[in-house]
């Protein structure tokens, strides 16, 4: 593929993240924190998303798969997933989160297993988002060319 | 008893029914249970009746609907309520009917029931009484028939022999005669004995009761034989009619004698003399024998008027074969009438006996018994008895019962109406043999029940009236019971409605609050995001002009909106009462310095004078919420702003001391009246003072007096509610919600004062508010004053305004410093010529200006004084600076500058170039707009040094001023650099949630701003960030911000700063300077990358992408960033760190020896192990014995207000949300390293 359509490809997808509200500014803020001495800044802290995430969706499982679950645990590792989660802008899963949380205070189990897969849904789709988002910068950079801004008028 | 019982329960159920109607009363009547719940189900009806008008409030629409509901269910109330009153009258009147009725009905049969009983008896006795003396009669009369009999078988066997039959016979006859006397003797009561031979002689004697006499008669002897016996024994069977006409005819024939006799003696004491037949008693011959057996009948004589009882036995001869004799004994029955009168007579009733047939044997009246007929007397039927009663009574017997009389004749008749009046009538029957008898006894009903049947009619009557009585009464009652009850019922569903209806007020009013302050919450999250995307797009170069101001117009309006969220959001957070106030020391001076600084920019372009007039009481330092106080003078001065077009805007402040007398001279003259009224006012708060007595506290008194429009007087409650303005007209001109005032008040008041309008002379609002703030506890030290009249100085106020100028002068004179007033460049000119006219003799202008009289007087007072120092305070604004005169009245004054010393007053939007001018003649003292007494006591000070210090280095000074003191300079016009960028727009005022972050928001505003404010504000950041990378020393930092903060230390740094300024900075600023003008958005973009540089930040953060983000962030920015995982890794760092530092100070015990480890801690809330609040208490506690306060700053996703207070009460500095927005992240940042190094 050519450069320049890649690049107008990732400008477009990175635009429907947006518009489909995966994605919000502070995403937008940890792209331009890269910079060329942390050139692998997003992808860095975008995996570690994803480590810390998985850990604690599993965490999340066995949690609540106990006969009688801990909500004070569930809630703190929710917390958790939502700080992470708003920290790289997985704007959708972060609301999965609050509304996690709303279901802990209340201890409604039935509602937190939704929520728990609510939480997992989103956050394979965002994951999913942000695996190709990347691909298609590093196949960009591959390729010679050069990341574009993200326009931001979303 | 079973009444009594029911009648018990239903009393109860009455009561309970009546007196706790909405209650279901358990254990009723079934009709009873039905109507009371009946009742209680109307309670809810009513409940919904009323309910409707809370819900009106909010669907007006349907309020018809509900008003016709209403009265459907109003009119059904009242029928029901109608009908529950009816049902308990009705119940009440059966209750108590039935209840007079049982009560009537016992007494009385219980009475009649044992009087008929004693009645009965005493008939039954009253009639067995005479049936007795009857029976006794009869008796006697037997008995003396059956000894008559026995005595005359006896005579009659001794004289039978056939043995000279003639005497014998004479003997018999007399022994006979004897003999029966005897007998007749012995009874009085006989009426008569009679022995009638079977011959025919009869021997008899009569006694007559009347006449009393007794007589003896016999019939003639001559025509009898006792021979005659045995024929009349032979024919006895044969022809018993012949006897019987025998004996009559015999006797008819026979000659009857009487004989008058002794009634004692029986002794003959008259002549026997013949008696005609029907004068002859009764005598019994053996035709009433004819069986042989005793016979009974009641016979008649007319010698008596009573019947006569005469009993007849046959003597039979010695071979008992046949009858010699009969013997008849006649007794009258005059006794039993006699004692039935006596018996009666008492009890005024009726007895007769009657005989089985019907005949009247004897009465208890004198009526007589007997029918006198022609043939004589005759018995009479008791029925045709003269006597009525008893006539009546034997014909109503007759007439009820004819001839067939029950068995035994026993008739008991309890109420037989005779004549009118009612009887008893009772009938024995006495079963003689032979003789029957009836009696019959008749007494009055009125006799034995009169009495009690009239008690029992007039007790029924009194019953009946009683409870008719009782049942109007009771209806009465119930009628008013039931009218209270429900009345009650009324007022409690009323107020039951009225409760629901403020519940759900309050509830919806919480509500709203609540929805407030989440949307805006929620609201605000996006705003920032809005707000800072439009600040990423300023930044962008490739933006065309048009679109640049397109941008800089929506950031506007999203700030602006922003701002109105936050208002509302406070105004929520008040009403909800979520917001509490901070106790923190701020000065307060300082605070509202820079208020006015930030104003007076946006007051010049209004041609609006902004005077600060605090009096020296003032404490420097007070305890409270600065934020919220800046807030409130923010708010009212912008509101006078806002509505003041020209004249003056002035923020008065003094200090309310109960002991001290305030000097009220020193305000404007309007002021004396209201002080004393307010004193008055304050007097019945006179807790409020105690409690300012015993906390320390003060009453800070203010007043925002400005020259606009005013308010109308019946508006100065009103403007202070929600969304209320004065002029609504005026939202269009001036823009605004009507929430600004509310915010104030509430803020007000819960600071504990008070805010109101004042009535002030002359045009325009003031409006006056007091606080109740507390001083620190090491109580009020006076603020340093130099006396400045020992320094012989003397100051010219050359300023435009006029207010600022009066009030500063008259400071000033207080304070000793003799002063010259000068409004515009002539008179200035004219002034200096005055004092120096022998040195200024060519002057460029004119000098027809002559100078008022007084300012002469005090010119050459002054004159008269050596070696004063003056200080003419210029404001550039005297200076044409329109064209190029401005360079030539500088010039001007230049010549006095040997002799005076200048100080200028900058506009904010003063142009570098005239600023390099002013340097470059030496004018080093330069101030920015408006002059308030801080910044004069700066420019005192600064003369005050610099006029010791000059002697030494005059001559360097002369020469390379310009550069050297430029920094100077610039770090006295820095002092206010915190407030003016806020320039012309719209300020961020509610951004300023305290100290650090107002400082902080006005760094952050002047990066963005600095397209318009060209000059002077981010001086004091470059200076700064330059003097940091040339590595100077903190320490030097410091002092030089004292100084430029206008600190007391002033005095010990300003002359090292001052005689060793780095001048090698000066390129280096100047470049920057030259920078910024060429393109700002690159220095920016540089300045802000590095606006971090040199700190060292520790970031405990348990999430690794945030803490990786946030280390990169800060990294970008030049801080060194250490990251830990979790609070005890925090801890322990800072903890290490500290004992390192502590080896490390005693090594170089140079400049930075008590700075802590790290400049900042940036601490997330919420980590494994220990959490932020836990290691942040840690930390402080650790540093307690260091003295350090490391700031920590709050990285939390908890965005709640309380999550705030949580974060500062454990001891943090700031708080921070996540997820973290740069540049609030910055400011913060720098606003807390700058004051932790700053203190």
């Amino acid at each position: 593929m050519e450069v320049g359509q890649m690049q107008r490809r990732l400008v477009d997808y990175t635009k429907t993240l947006f518009m489909e509200g995966f994605l919000d500014a502070q995403f937008l803020q940890l792209q331009q924190l890269q910079d060329e001495n942390n050139p692998d800044f997003v992808v860095e802290v975008v995996s570690l998303f994803f480590d810390d995430s998985e850990k604690l969706l599993n965490n999340l499982s066995m949690a609540l798969d106990q006969p009688n679950v801990d909500f004070k645990k569930v809630d703190a590792h929710v917390h958790q997933l939502k700080g992470s989660s708003s920290s790289i802008g997985a704007q959708r899963v972060k609301n999965a989160c609050i509304a996690f949380r709303n279901f802990c205070e209340e201890q409604n189990i039935d509602a937190t297993l939704r929520c728990l897969q609510q939480v997992k849904h989103e956050y394979y789709l965002v994951k999913n988002k942000l695996e190709t988002l990347l691909r298609l910068e590093q196949q960009i950079v591959a390729a010679g060319g050069s990341i574009p801004m993200i326009d931001m008028g979303f | 008893m079973a009444e009594k019982s029911f009648e018990t329960t239903s009393q109860v159920c009455c009561s309970t029914g009546s007196e706790s109607l909405p209650i279901l009363a358990s254990p009723m009547e079934s009709p009873l249970r039905k109507v009371l719940s009946r009742i209680s189900g109307f309670v809810p009806s009513w409940g919904k009746k009323t309910a409707p008008p809370g819900r009106r409030i909010f669907h007006r629409d349907v309020e018809q609907d509900e008003f016709q509901n209403g009265t459907a269910h109003c009119l059904s109330s009242y029928y029901s309520v109608f009908v529950a009153r009816l049902a308990i009258m009705v119940m009440l009147a059966i209750l108590i009917g039935l209840l007079t009725v049982l009560t009537w009905h016992f007494t009385r049969v219980y009475t009649t029931k044992s009087l008929n009983t004693l009645a009965y008896g005493l008939r039954y006795e009253l009639l067995q009484r005479p049936i007795l003396r009857m029976w006794n009669i009869l008796n006697s009369t037997s008995e003396i028939t059956t000894a008559q009999v026995k005595l005359s078988e006896y005579v009659i066997r001794r004289y039978s022999k056939p043995t000279n039959q003639a005497e014998q016979i004479e003997q018999l006859y007399q022994m006979m005669k004897d003999i029966t006397w005897a007998l007749f003797a012995s009874r009085k009561a006989l009426n008569a004995i009679t022995i009638n031979y079977r011959n025919g002689f009869v021997q008899a004697f009569h006694r007559d009761h009347r006449s009393n006499n007794t007589f003896y008669i016999y019939s003639d002897l001559a025509n009898y034989s006792i021979s005659d016996t045995g024929s009349y024994d032979n024919k006895s069977q044969s022809s018993r009619q012949g006897w019987n006409d025998q004996f009559i005819h015999g006797n008819v024939s026979a000659i009857w004698y009487r004989q008058p006799l002794d009634p004692l003696t029986g002794e003959k004491i008259g002549k026997s003399s013949q008696i005609p037949p029907e004068d002859l008693i009764n005598i019994a011959g053996p035709s009433q024998v004819p069986d042989g057996v005793a016979s009974w009948h009641v016979a008649v004589s007319k010698y008596t008027d009573s019947p006569l009882l005469s009993a007849a036995l046959p003597v039979w001869d010695a071979s008992n074969k046949s009858i010699v004799a009969v013997v008849g004994v006649t007794t009258a029955l005059y006794s039993v009438g006699q004692l039935m009168k006596e018996l009666v007579e008492v009890h005024s009733g009726y007895i007769y006996l009657t005989s089985q047939e019907g005949y009247l044997l004897a009465t208890s009246t004198n009526t007589p018994l007997l029918n006198n007929t022609a043939k004589g007397p005759k018995l009479m039927m008791a029925a045709n008895s003269e006597d009525r009663v008893i006539r009546m009574g034997a014909q109503w017997l007759q007439k009820t019962y004819g001839n067939k009389f029950p068995p035994g004749h026993v008739v008991h008749v309890e109420k037989a109406n005779l004549g009118g009046q009612h009887y008893y009538i009772d009938s024995f029957f006495l079963n003689l043999k032979r003789l029957p008898i009836v009696g019959v006894i008749i007494i009055p009903r009125k006799y034995i029940m009169g009495k009690v049947e009239e008690r029992a009619l007039k007790t029924l009557v009194i019953l009946i009236s009683a409870s008719v009585c009782i049942l109007a009464i009771g209806c009465v009652c119930i009628l008013i019971l039931t009218n209270g009850v429900s009345k009650e019922m009324k007022l409690r569903a009323e107020l039951i409605s009225h409760l629901d209806a403020r519940r759900r007020a309050e509830a919806s009013s919480n509500y709203k609050s609540q929805f407030l302050a989440n949307m805006s919450h929620e609201l605000r999250t996006p705003m920032a995001a809005v707000i800072g995307l439009l600040d990423i797009l300023i930044c962008d170069d490739c933006l065309t002009n048009e679109q640049y101001a397109m941008v800089t117009q929506i950031r506007k309006c999203s700030t602006a909106l922003l701002r109105l969220l936050n208002n509302i959001l406070d105004l929520s957070k008040v009403e909800s009462g979520k917001l509490v106030l901070e106790e923190a020391e701020f000065d307060l001076g300082r605070e509202l310095e820079g208020l006015v600084d930030m104003f007076s920019v946006q007051c010049i372009n209004h041609n609006v004078e902004t005077v600060l007039d605090l009096s020296d009481d003032i404490p420097k330092v007070v305890r409270g919420d600065s934020a919220r106080v800046v807030q409130v003078f923010a708010n009212l001065i912008s509101n006078s702003i806002k509505f003041t077009t020209s004249g003056h805007i002035i923020l008065r402040g003094w200090c309310e001391n109960p002991n001290v007398s305030s000097d009220s001279g020193k305000f404007s003259p309007d002021q004396k009246k209201p002080m004393s009224a307010l004193k008055t006012k304050l007097k019945h708060g006179n807790h409020m003072k105690k409690v300012s007595k015993k906390d320390n506290k003060m009453i800070l008194w203010f007043e925002v007096d400005d020259t606009g429009c005013g308010i109308d007087p019946s508006k100065w409650e009103s403007v202070f509610e929600s969304f209320e303005q004065a002029d609504p007209s005026t939202t269009r001109t001036h823009g605004g919600t009507g929430l600004g005032l509310c915010i104030v008040r509430t803020l007000v008041n819960k600071m504990g004062g008070e805010i109101k309008v004042v009535k002030k002379n002359g045009q325009g609002t003031l409006m006056r508010l007091f606080l109740l703030l507390s001083t620190p506890a090491d109580g009020l030290e006076q603020q340093r004053q130099i006396d400045f009249a020992k320094h012989s100085v003397a100051v010219i106020l050359a300023l435009h305004g006029s207010m600022g100028r009066l009030i500063m002068s008259k400071w000033l004179s207080k304070n000793g410093v003799p002063t010259l007033e000068a409004s515009e460049w002539n008179e200035l000119t004219q002034i200096l010529r005055e004092l120096f006219h022998a040195r200024t003799t060519n002057s460029g202008f004119d000098t027809h200006y002559s100078l008022a009289k007084p300012l002469r007087s005090k010119v050459q007072t002054l004159q008269d004084m050596k070696k004063l120092v003056y200080i003419i305070v210029v404001d550039l604004g005297l200076l044409d600076l329109s064209t190029e005169i401005w360079k030539e009245q500088l010039n001007f004054l230049d010549k006095f500058s040997g002799q005076v010393k200048f100080a200028w007053m900058l506009n904010h939007d003063t142009s570098n170039a005239i600023k390099m001018e002013l340097r470059k003649k030496g004018h080093i003292l330069m101030v920015n707009k408006p002059l308030y007494k801080a910044k004069m006591l700066h420019i005192l000070e600064a003369v005050i040094k610099e006029s010791y210090v000059e002697p030494q280095n005059r001559s360097p000074n002369g020469t390379k001023g310009t550069s050297k003191q430029g920094d100077s300079h610039e770090c006295l016009e820095i002092d206010s650099t915190q407030f003016e960028t806020c320039s012309s727009d719209d300020s961020d005022i509610s951004e300023m949630t305290g100290a650090n972050s107002v400082s902080s928001v006005g760094i952050r505003e002047q990066l963005k701003e600095g397209t318009i404010l060209k000059s002077g504000p981010p001086t004091l950041r470059n200076c700064l960030v330059e003097f940091t990378r040339l590595g100077l020393e903190v320490n030097n930092l410091r002092t030089e911000e004292d100084q430029c903060n206008g600190r007391p230390k002033f005095h010990d740094t300003k002359d090292v700063k001052c005689e060793n300024p780095n001048s090698s900075e000066q390129p280096l600023v100047r470049s920057n300077v030259k920078d910024r003008d060429n393109s700002y958005t690159t220095n920016k973009a540089a300045s802000e990358q590095k606006s971090l540089e040199g700190l060292r930040l520790l970031l405990a953060e348990d999430t690794p992408v945030l803490q990786r983000v946030a280390t990169i962030m800060l990294e970008k920015m030049g801080a060194v960033v250490v990251a830990v995982g979790d609070g005890a890794q925090a801890v322990e760092a800072l903890n290490c760190e500290l004992d390192g530092d502590e080896n490390r100070t005693n090594r170089l015990q140079t400049e930075i020896c008590d700075s802590p480890p790290y400049d900042l801690i940036l601490m997330d809330c919420q980590m494994p192990m220990m959490d932020g609040y836990e290691a942040t208490k840690a930390i402080r506690k650790s540093e307690e014995r260091t003295g350090w306060h490391v700031p920590i700053v709050a990285l939390t996703a908890h965005a709640m207000s309380s999550d705030k207070e949580k974060c500062l009460k454990v001891g943090m500095d700031a708080y921070l949300t996540k997820p973290i927005d740069y540049k609030l992240m910055v400011s913060t940042i720098l606003s807390l390293t700058k004051r932790s190094t700053k203190g």
